[in-house]
């Protein structure tokens, strides 16, 4: 073993690292702790452990930032076009359905639907590529209980009333593990983490912080409102609460003379787990909210390629409307643009959807080169590999019908929208021209691709960036549990693909590896994160997991590596209760918004709500009857 | 012949009577290799006819190469000869303790086994030539070749003889693999001192000695290194031992029978295993009106399936054991397919090698009686196999009227592990009926009947039982006060707490403190 300086290290300067922040700094300095042996450095080497870093390749932004202004030359009529196929987009899509209402279409930048939610396979497993599990849903989730019933995960109702949920799909034991003082502990709550000696000082802070839990749990408003609720929206919005928004954990922490390191380092890693911060950058607010939504025996529903599963089930509702590999590049209201005027045609181009028209004269007017994202345009630029999900529609959906209703919206016009995407495979551009629009992307790129859109302080959606590697190994560690931490690392361990098997002798696995770049600047880390290459990340990632496993080169015959450069809104002090956060989620003309961004907490709950409160809305605009999920 | 002066004619003088002497000993010791090497081999792979016929085969054979390759030594004979005997003795002496360490840490043993005995095989071979031609100038042919090819056979004769009435119950095979080693040396040894004169090899006689020291080291501590080995191993001799991809399979024979293990955990020995599958078997089985179809999940020993195929109303049987390697020990090897009466070669049998929960899953058939018969929850991993999941998994296969038997662990050694497996049958939906049976192997043992509707039980059992009597039957159904019922959580697959349980009731038993239960 030797203590090596990281080769790649060398095109940064110390005021980059500076810049990048204490966090960046520890995930390069895994590279160099002296873990990793020189026998893994020999595998790596000598090509015995093979591997890609897959979602990097930019071509698709690279097609536009050539110069490439594509003229649509086709034209498609749809009722409803809803722009991104994430978590947030496809349960619009699915609230649309469930309600009979399939004039939509879903463009999709990537080849494979699903946004954070996908994932990929191999001949050992399914895996997911990021969120990998889903909590039993509470209460106010109610269209995540209405989803989660319709897909067949809840056995019956118990005494309680509340639902009793397939053992199946909830997480096995054993659920979480800790490497922690050169070995394994089972758990991962904060009395598993702390452990502390009975009535030491920092047993008295556990019990504090644990009161404190229970007391925002318990809370209440005068409205019988939770303090924190999922979605977010149905939380109180008392001062009491929100005011906690003010200041960070770390703050929260010091004022209550909480200074256990154990403890400290619990909530930090929660913080980092659920949303790519420390303790020092996450809101008390959004901190307590991890705590607090959900009940202290919350039970996880999970699968091999993870909430990869919940999109397949999405995919068997609405995989006929998702258009894969489109690049939506600019969408703009309209006065005059309308569902149902202008339909069927020929079908043009090889991968080209049935309904797609020739834009000859029917196209309103000539397509504004201004606007265009270019190099600014945040690119997923991610696939996920061997599985393709998304699907063609195979034939025309019917055609619209000419809305009952208009939703005024000042001076946007409000009667029409033009989404105007490439389609990366045939590189030719599209027009969809829709009554309404659904925009499920990211919201830091609506100016982009918006046209005329501003929002006085978008720039405060700060993203953290992520770096999640599949790692196919012989078999799974010995004692393996579902969650498998590190205490001493920047990553946060590795999740097993295999463990909802029932086989009684497992065979091969394959090994979810997580690391947020939780540093105070994102956009560095950001930086730093696309330089490196896979050599960089399998080292990196072996000297991470070797201090655990020691044999763990031996084991590994595969690591793939998936790079999110926007992979989770931060919830920093003052985003949650800030004027840009409550004013994104108003409606620009016939566009509506919907994203987990907007919640200021990235999970599935909130992807979610957004979706299907954006899908209520516009068929709440359109006259179209349906019953609420909300 | 102490005396090189009074050696009779010929160059080598008196030293010829040492060599003469050299034979037999060098005869003796080849044959003990031999025969350690076979005996071994049977012990730790079982089947001796094979392991005695292919190690003598390939020894043989060996030796062949040994002499074929000695016209390739054309000068300095005895100097080769003596470097020959050291190392004999020192590959000879060291096979025991070697083929012990390598059956406990290596996998390919079977390689180790055989490179063992060919190597020395080579060497034993070279030796009675390299003799041969060292003698012939002192003795006419014809008298030569017939002196050394009697005290050949006279040597053999002796080892056949020592090895079984002797070596193998007095010395022990670890030490008379040393002392024959050590014998082969001192031929080396006493040949270097008689030429001593004649070829000075001070290097070589230090060589000679060092051997001896090691296999004197060897042969003054192989107490210890056979009870490090036994240790390792099993208290009664191993007659098979196999690993498959699943788990390791060793079947020992004592005094008191033959005795299963899978990877070290004992799962019966003939002294009472008939009571286990009694047990196991009949109650559920009588209380079944019709049971013509049955499955036995897990079980590859085909104990169950024997105790089954007593009760001429069952049409059918079909066995879901996981290892193939299990099923076939028990149907083709002839010493092992005894003891469950050949029953895994009835027509009535069918033998499937799968995962039982994945086999459930995916296969629809309907049952009149299930065994289900796992190793105990001592695993997250087979934990999953006593979960309220695979119990619902198990209630859908099983016919109206129909039942399983469920293996449950000790009630008295981990009583809330048994409670908790008849819980976690009754929250799957089945009515459970618990018992238990003394099987003084394992001490109480504990059943479950699960059935879709309420079981009437009978006492109309087949003839040919040796535990159960109707009598007996019934007062299974009785639980003593120290085995009553306890709360317990029922088993899921997401907090496996029968796991918690199991480790807990028999972590206490083996600590010797009382169990006790709040
Ligand atoms: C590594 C990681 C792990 C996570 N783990 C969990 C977890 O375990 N549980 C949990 O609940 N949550 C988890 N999350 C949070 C996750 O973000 C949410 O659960 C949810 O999937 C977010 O969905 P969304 O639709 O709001 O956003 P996104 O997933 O961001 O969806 C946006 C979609 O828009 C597409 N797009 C972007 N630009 C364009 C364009 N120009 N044209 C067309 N399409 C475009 C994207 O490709 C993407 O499909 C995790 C997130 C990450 C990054």
């Amino acid at each position: 073993m030797s203590r090596r300086r990281i080769p790649w290290s060398r095109g940064l300067t110390r005021r980059d690292m500076l810049r990048m922040g204490p966090g960046a700094a520890a995930a390069m300095a895994l590279g160099c702790a002296p873990g990793l042996p020189a026998s893994a450095e020999r595998a790596l080497d000598a090509g015995r452990i093979a591997g890609a870093v897959v979602g990097a390749s930019h071509r698709q932004g690279h097609l536009l930032r050539d110069g490439a202004r594509p003229e649509p030359r086709q034209v498609r009529d749809v009722r409803v076009a809803i722009v991104g196929a994430g978590v947030a987009g496809l349960s619009a899509a699915w609230k649309l359905a469930r309600s009979g209402m399939r004039d939509f279409a879903v463009l999709e930048l990537e080849a494979d639907a699903g946004g954070n939610a996908r994932w990929g396979a191999n001949d050992v497993s399914a895996y997911p590529w990021g969120a990998h599990y889903l909590p039993v849903p509470t209460a106010e989730a109610t269209a995540t209980r209405e989803l989660v019933a319709e897909m067949g995960l809840v056995l019956d109702t118990g005494p309680d009333g509340e639902p009793v949920y397939d053992p199946r799909h909830l997480c096995h034991a054993p659920q979480e593990r800790l490497f922690v003082d050169g070995g394994w502990r089972e758990g991962l709550s904060a009395r598993d983490v702390v452990n502390p000696a009975p009535g030491s000082a920092e047993a008295a802070e556990l019990a504090a912080f644990e009161a404190e839990m229970r007391r925002y749990r318990d809370y209440r408003d005068a409205r019988g409102r939770r303090a924190f609720a999922l979605p977010v929206a149905a939380g109180s919005a008392d001062a009491a609460v929100a005011g906690l928004d003010g200041m960070s954990m770390r703050e929260y922490f010091d004022r209550a003379g909480w200074s256990s390191r154990r403890l400290r380092w619990y909530v930090d890693y929660c913080c980092r787990d659920d949303y790519g911060c420390t303790l020092e950058t996450t809101s008390a607010w959004a901190g307590w909210h991890y705590f607090c939504s959900r009940p202290d025996d919350v039970e996880y529903l999970t699968w091999p390629e993870g909430n990869g599963r919940i999109v397949r089930h999405f995919l068997d509702r609405v995989g006929g409307n998702v258009l894969p590999g489109m690049l939506v590049y600019r969408v703009r209201p309209t006065a005059s643009a309308g569902g149902g005027g202008v339909s069927g045609g020929s079908v043009s181009g090889g991968n080209v959807p049935a309904g797609i028209v020739p834009a000859g004269g029917v196209s309103p007017g000539p397509v504004s080169s201004g606007g265009l994202p270019g190099a600014g345009l945040p690119i997923g630029g991610a696939s996920t590999g061997p599985v393709s999900q998304g699907a063609f529609p195979g034939g025309r959906p019917p055609d619209g019908v000419l809305p009952a209703g208009v939703v005024p919206a000042g001076a946007v016009p409000a009667d029409g929208v033009e989404v105007d995407a490439l389609d990366t495979r045939t590189e030719t551009a599209v027009r969809f021209r829709a009554r309404h629009c659904i925009y499920a992307l990211p919201r830091f790129t609506a100016p982009h691709v918006i046209d005329g859109y501003a929002l006085a302080g978008l720039e405060s959606f700060t993203y953290s960036p992520w770096v999640v590697a599949n790692l196919t190994v012989d078999r799974p560690p010995d004692g393996a549990a579902w969650d498998n931490v590190l205490h001493d690392s920047p990553s946060l361990g590795y999740v097993v693909a295999t463990h909802q098997d029932l086989r009684t002798v497992p065979g091969p696995s394959v090994l979810t590896w997580y690391l947020p770049l939780a540093v105070p600047n994102p956009d560095a880390a950001r930086a730093w994160m696309l330089a490196q290459e896979w050599r960089d990340w399998a080292s990196l990632i072996l000297a991470d997991l070797v201090q655990a496993h020691p044999d763990i080169e031996s084991r590994v015959s595969r690591i793939d590596v998936m790079l999110w450069g926007h992979a989770m809104i931060r919830p920093v002090p003052g985003f949650i209760r800030g004027e840009a956060r409550r004013r994104a989620a108003a409606p620009h003309g016939a566009i509506r918004f919907a994203h987990s961004d907007m919640s200021g907490i990235s999970v599935f709950e909130e992807a979610q709500y957004h979706g299907v409160r954006a899908a209520e809305e516009v068929m709440r605009a359109l006259g179209h009857a349906h019953a609420t999920s909300l | 012949m102490d005396d090189p002066r009074t050696a009779p004619a010929g160059p080598l003088g008196a030293g010829t009577g040492v060599l003469l002497i050299a034979v037999f000993t060098i005869a003796t010791c080849g044959l003990i290799y031999e025969l350690l090497a076979g005996t071994i081999a049977s012990y730790l792979l079982g089947d001796s006819v094979t392991q005695f016929s292919t190690v003598i085969g390939a020894y043989l054979f060996s030796m062949g190469v040994g002499s074929y390759l000695s016209r390739h030594v054309r000068r300095d004979l005895l100097i080769r000869f003596i470097e020959i005997e050291i190392l004999v003795g020192l590959v000879g002496g060291l096979s025991s303790p070697a083929l012990f360490f390598a059956f406990a840490e290596v996998d390919a043993f079977r390689v180790v086994l055989y490179g063992w005995v060919f190597v020395t095989g080579v060497l034993v071979g070279l030796e009675i030539p390299f003799l041969i031609r060292i003698l012939k100038d002192e003795f006419p042919l014809h008298d030569l070749v017939s002196r050394v090819l009697s005290l050949d056979y006279l040597g053999a004769l002796a080892a056949s003889l020592l090895f079984p009435l002797w070596l193998v119950p007095q010395v022990g095979l670890m030490r008379s693999s040393f002392v024959f080693g050590g014998l082969n040396v001192l031929v080396a040894v006493w040949t270097c001192h008689y030429f001593r004169r004649r070829h000075r090899r001070p290097r070589l006689t230090a060589q000679a000695y060092g051997a001896l020291a090691v296999l004197g080291l060897g042969a003054l501590f192989s107490d210890d290194l056979t009870a490090w080995s036994e240790r390792r191993l099993y208290e009664d001799p191993v007659v098979l031992s196999r690993s498959s991809p699943y788990q390791r399979i060793v079947l020992t024979r004592g005094g008191d029978g033959v005795r299963l293990f899978l990877n070290g955990n004992l799962q019966f020995s003939t002294l009472d295993e008939y009571r286990y599958h009694e047990a196991l078997v009949h109650p559920g089985l009588a209380a079944v009106a019709a049971p013509r179809r049955v499955l036995v999940l897990g079980g590859g020993d085909g104990m169950a399936v024997r105790e089954l195929l007593k009760d001429e109303r069952v049409e059918e049987v079909t066995l879901v054991d996981l290892d193939p390697m299990m099923t076939d020990i028990f149907r083709d090897h002839e010493a092992f397919a005894t003891l469950n009466g050949h029953a895994l070669r009835s027509p009535r049998v069918e033998i499937v090698n799968a995962d039982a929960f994945v086999w459930l899953e995916s296969n629809a058939d309907r049952y009149d009686f299930i065994v289900v018969d796992f190793p105990d929850p001592r695993t997250y991993s087979l934990g999953k196999l006593y979960t309220t999941t695979f119990y619902r998994r198990l209630a859908g296969r099983l016919n109206t009227g129909g039942a399983a038997a469920i293996q449950s662990t000790s009630p008295l050694v981990s009583r809330r592990a048994f409670w908790c497996v008849v819980e976690t049958v009754r929250a799957a939906g089945l009515h459970a009926r618990p018992y238990h049976a003394p099987v003084p192997t394992f001490g109480e043992w504990g059943y479950v009947l699960a059935s879709p509707e309420p079981l009437a039980l009978s006492d109309a059992f087949p003839p040919g039982l040796r535990y159960l009597t109707p009598a007996v039957a019934r007062s299974l159904f009785e639980f003593p006060a120290d085995m009553a019922p306890v709360p317990v959580e029922v088993n899921q697959l997401n907090n496996q707490i029968l796991v918690r349980y199991h480790a807990e009731g028999w972590q206490q038993y083996a600590d010797g403190r009382p169990v006790t239960h709040p």
